[in-house]
């Protein structure tokens, strides 16, 4: 066993792959959030909002105000320093910790691609990205042409993750035997051309997506690790994000995905992309003879031992993260205890209605609170449905009622849910003075049971 | 965009079209059904809500002419009863607020209440006021007049004496009928080429008409029915109940206002038996929810049974006991959960106030 690891690790497999990988991924970032600014999205997230939800042990994490526009512009340099590969590894750590931070700042924003983009970031910290085909091979005249083949397969391996785990996510009685949502989603598009108006209205039609999803999710892994599927794998992952795009606005993330997906080629295609971007940029190419580069063969990696270790680690939250969801009593859809971090993407379809009564705890008077004072309509919606919000928000209406001057004040939610289509149902004990309740990892017991059964993982 | 589009959809039908086309047996598209439920709203509900509001004002004008002529009890009295109908008319437009009148902020001049008196008071001893202006926007409409016919002296008597004697009383009131008649008149004007931009805008996009429309209708029933009418006045959103700030105050006929608010409400929601929300809640409903469109007219007959039950005058009805205003708010928030949470599940409608990435 510890000769076949060890003979595995030290398999070498051509630098070019990661290059790539590295230049396509800073590509995208960049992309992405000049994407963001662009859309105005940063002022209506993070500097309008008087109020920001935070990550549990994360409220330390402070807006920034008007700086959060510096923050994007540190953000932004690190991924054109990626691209380029100049101070990769700085560059990578910089745009870890400034995306992390970004995402940090407000909770009710969560997409599972942004928690991609900073476990990936993360992980490519610890790899030689820049061994070639990099400025930094510029600077130190050296040139690697191979890397541990495992740097590789540790990114293969987190995409295999995501597929996987987001397949077993749609192993639950509404999505394979409802059809639930796509059934209530895909009606909807019904001004997509041609399709919008047949295809997308037929029940059927909402089976077979939800039982294909399930099957594509799960399968594709495997489709792209044999040489023989791959080719078809790949088609499908595109053919797969550019319908998903189309049918949902789910922003960047299938674009990460497709060019993720070129990691599992083998590294003749890579030569061919690298040999395409020298094409486009002649520069390069000229420069080239300039600086003779020493040509190394193999990347020498500082640290080995306390670089695997800790990947290793990684890796090991990354699988067991998503089912944590097992140590809870409750209904893992309607309660979303431990949901999240999980790859459960496009999974319910939810709306929620919760206002907040404050009652003074002597006199027995009360009011009712208008949220749109306080949140953003995003806002206002994610905090609907999601326990963990409501709480959050009950504990700043206190403050800020109390900063009005109300005392003894005891703060109820009067909250209403809908689970996929399903009749509206009351989510929180409106008895319960949320004042009393602290955010933790244990079970939320003032939330109130769902009233049905969704069978599955 | 468009390229890649035509590809995808290419290749999609490539694996699907090929197999059975029997299930096609509708023979109204989506496109379809949305165009007649926004014809049915266009012509059977805007543009003759309008119509019949501008009559109204038509009318009331001419009795403000004809009392700022001669400031009679006789003729007071039917400028009042003038204002009641064409107000009523209007509790069957305000859910409107799209194309011309969001535009122009016609709901803001038509019916902000509690009018500020102070500034009325103020823009009488002017003469000069600007009411196109904002600012001026608490001063005019209908809550303006209910305050000028009925709120201006304790008694009747001492309202006429005002008239007879200030003819800056006389004007202001000419002038605020004006612009409502005015102001009015645009917006019919303009609904007879926006018509047609209304009842083509069947996708479903943000700025659609059908969304906007439904997104109209909920804000309405949550705010200007809601919030404003019980809400606020029973005390809801503050410490103390405000029976100052119920609907027509002074001439208090704000249960009657709110009860033909409740029934053009439902009638919208019901469509006349012509296409209408409810049909499309009805084609889209999942089979658990298969009855919601039955529990949301239930629900606003449970309204209308508690609004009944409520004191004719809801400044007295707050004023004595606030608690039974509070229960009707009750039943309908209840409503708003049903159209709110349980409806657009259904209907999956692309919000306007949104964007933002998914997942």
């Amino acid at each position: 066993m510890r000769v076949l690891l060890q003979k595995y690790l030290n398999q070498k497999s051509e630098s070019v792959t990661l290059a790539v990988f590295r230049i396509c991924f800073g590509i995208m970032m960049l992309y992405g959030l000049l994407r963001f600014w662009y859309k105005g999205w940063i002022e209506t997230t993070y500097i309008d909002s008087k109020f920001h939800f935070k990550y549990y042990g994360f409220s330390w994490v402070k807006s920034l105000g008007d700086y959060t526009y510096v923050l994007f512009v540190i953000c932004i340099i690190s991924t054109i320093l990626i691209t380029i590969g100049y101070k990769y590894r700085a560059a990578m750590i910089v745009f870890f910790l400034s995306f992390t931070y970004i995402e940090l700042i407000e909770k009710t924003i969560y997409l599972n691609h942004y928690y991609f983009v900073s476990i990936l970031s993360f992980l490519m910290v610890f790899l030689p990205a820049n061994a070639t085909f990099s400025l930094d091979n510029v600077h130190s005249k050296s040139n690697y042409t191979n890397i541990p083949k495992w740097t590789i397969d540790s990114l293969k391996l987190l995409l295999c993750i995501v597929y996987f785990y987001a397949g077993l996510a749609k192993l639950n009685s509404d999505w394979l035997f409802s059809a639930l949502p796509l059934k209530i989603w895909l009606p909807s598009k019904y001004d997509i051309p041609v399709i919008g108006e047949t295809v997308l209205q037929y029940n059927w039609v909402h089976y077979a997506m939800s039982w294909g999803g399930m099957l594509y999710d799960l399968s594709i892994p495997f489709l792209l690790f044999f040489r023989k599927t791959r080719l078809i794998g790949f088609l499908l992952v595109v053919f797969f994000h550019l319908f998903t795009a189309v049918l949902f606005p789910i922003g960047m993330f299938p674009y990460i995905m497709i060019v993720s997906a070129l990691v599992f080629f083998d590294s003749t295609t890579h030569h061919k992309i690298i040999a395409k971007i020298k094409q486009l940029i002649p520069p390069i190419q000229s420069k080239k003879h300039l600086n003779p580069m020493l040509a190394i063969d193999l990347f020498p990696y500082k640290k080995k031992k306390l670089t695997l270790i800790l990947i290793t680690a990684f890796f090991t939250v990354q699988l067991l993260l998503p089912f944590r969801y097992l140590l809870y009593p409750s209904e893992l859809f309607w309660s979303e205890e431990g949901y999240r971090f999980s790859w459960r993407v496009m999974l319910v379809e939810k709306i929620g209605n919760t206002s907040f009564k404050i009652q003074n705890k002597k006199t027995g008077s009360f009011f009712y609170v208008n949220n749109s004072e306080f949140l953003s309509p995003l806002q206002e919606k994610q905090m609907s449905f999601q326990a963990d919000m409501i709480l959050e928000y009950a504990h700043y209406l206190e403050k800020h009622f109390q900063q009005q001057g109300h005392k003894d004040i005891a703060i109820f939610a009067e909250s209403y849910v809908s689970l996929n289509g399903r009749p509206s149902q009351m989510f929180i004990d409106p008895k319960i003075n949320l004042l009393d309740q602290k955010e933790s990892f244990k079970p939320k017991t003032w939330i109130i049971p769902f009233n049905d059964d969704i069978k599955g993982l | 965009m468009l390229k890649r589009n035509f590809l995808i959809v290419c290749a999609l039908l490539m694996t699907m079209g090929c197999s059975d086309n029997q299930t096609n047996n509708d023979t109204n598209s989506v496109w379809e059904q949305k165009g007649d439920m926004l014809l049915n709203w266009a012509d059977n509900f805007i543009i003759p809500g309008y119509a019949n509001l501008n009559s109204d004002l038509d009318a009331l004008s001419v009795s403000i002419s004809n009392f700022s002529n001669d400031p009679s009890n006789a003729n007071l009295y039917q400028v009042r009863e003038k204002w009641f109908s064409a107000y009523k008319s209007w509790q069957k437009v305000e859910m409107f607020n799209i194309g011309p009148a969001e535009l122009t902020y016609y709901n803001s001049k038509m019916n902000i209440f509690p009018t500020n008196t102070n500034l009325i008071e103020m823009y009488i001893e002017d003469g000069n006021a600007d009411l196109s202006l904002s600012l001026s926007y608490a001063a005019q409409g209908f809550p303006a007049l209910d305050f000028m016919l009925f709120g201006l002296e304790s008694s009747d008597e001492a309202i006429l004496y005002t008239y007879q004697n200030s003819s800056k009383h006389r004007s202001y009131l000419t002038k605020l009928i004006e612009a409502m008649v005015s102001n009015t008149q645009y917006i019919n004007t303009e609904w007879v080429n926006y018509r047609s931009d209304f009842i083509a805008s069947t996708e479903n996009t943000a700025t659609s008409s059908v969304n906007k429309m439904t997104n109209d209708f909920i804000y309405y029933y949550e705010k200007g029915f809601r919030a404003n009418k019980f809400g606020i006045p029973a005390g809801r959103f503050s410490n103390t109940p405000f029976p100052s700030k119920v609907e027509a105050v002074y001439s208090g006929y704000s249960k009657e206002l709110s009860l033909e608010a409740l029934e053009s409400i439902a009638d919208f929601f019901n469509g006349n038996n012509l296409p209408s929300l409810k049909d499309f809640v009805d084609n889209n409903a999942v089979d658990t929810n298969a009855n919601l469109t039955d529990l949301i007219n239930a629900q606003f007959s449970s309204i209308e049974a508690s609004i009944t039950g409520l004191n004719d005058n809801f400044r007295t009805q707050v004023s004595i006991n606030s608690s039974q205003m509070m229960d009707t708010y009750d039943v309908i928030q209840h409503g708003t959960i049903l159209l709110k949470i349980d409806m657009l599940s259904v209907l999956q409608i692309a919000t306007d106030y949104m964007d933002a990435d998914g997942d």
